[in-house]
């Protein structure tokens, strides 16, 4: 097991998104054809279906690369890429109007509003699940592969 | 190859090498130390458990989190 490491790693990195987007295809299918909610879901659609995938790979590939000169714990790695994602994230959903801005809250697909307030503990929890996936996950992923350190 | 080549080669294949005893046993006794070796696994496992309180308090954490502001749980499937 010591060809394309790198390929095993991008591999390994997009396992559990490709596990979710199902589900998220299903909420898709239930709250705009079924339920028939004015939710402009499609648009923001692109960023976890697109690019999140492919960044969870590449991003799988980096700690392979790095990891012989930096010793970072998987865990930590994937606890930094939060703080990538959310500008990412939040400029793709402002540019497609999923996401606007209020006086007191942030608006999600026209229909979620969250209080400023409230998106700095948020964002600490999706650092903390960012952190639980890719040490569990991930991790024990690399390690069945042949590509933990 | 005549006799005296064969009592020529034995001679040497006994000067190389060393005659095997019967009793040999290693300079010292290895059972302690298999012993402490499989003492240490147990302990060394129950260490990483006890490690991962920090880890079952961010589960919680967030489990938490997500039953009291269900509406973020949408958000942070689109961040996913």
């Amino acid at each position: 097991m010591s060809t394309h490491p790198y390929l095993r790693a991008y591999l390994a990195g997009i396992f559990v998104t490709t596990l979710i987007l199902p589900l998220i295809l299903t909420a898709f299918i239930i709250v705009r054809l079924v339920l028939q909610l004015p939710v402009p879901i499609e648009r923001g659609l692109i960023f976890p279906m697109a690019l999140v995938p492919a960044a969870w790979g590449l991003w799988n590939m980096i700690w392979l690369a790095s990891h012989s000169r930096t010793h970072l714990a998987i865990g930590l790695h994937g606890a930094i890429f939060p703080f990538l994602l959310l500008p990412i994230g939040a400029t793709v959903a402002h540019c497609f109007g999923i996401l606007s801005f209020g006086s007191s809250s942030a608006t999600w697909f026209q229909a979620i509003d969250v209080p400023y307030a409230l998106i700095v503990p948020a964002f600490c929890c999706g650092v903390a699940a960012y952190y639980l996936v890719w040490k569990y996950i991930v991790g024990g992923l690399n390690r069945v592969l042949g590509i933990a350190v | 190859m005549n006799a005296h080549d064969e009592d020529r080669m034995k001679q040497l294949l006994r000067q190389a090498l060393p005659p095997v005893e019967t009793d040999a046993e290693p300079a010292r006794d290895l059972w302690p130390a298999v012993l402490r070796r499989l003492d240490a696994e147990p302990a060394r496992a129950a260490g990483s458990l006890r490690q991962n309180w920090f880890d079952w308090a961010l589960l919680t954490g967030l489990i938490v989190f997500a039953a009291a502001f269900p509406a973020t749980i949408p958000v942070f499937l689109y961040y996913l």
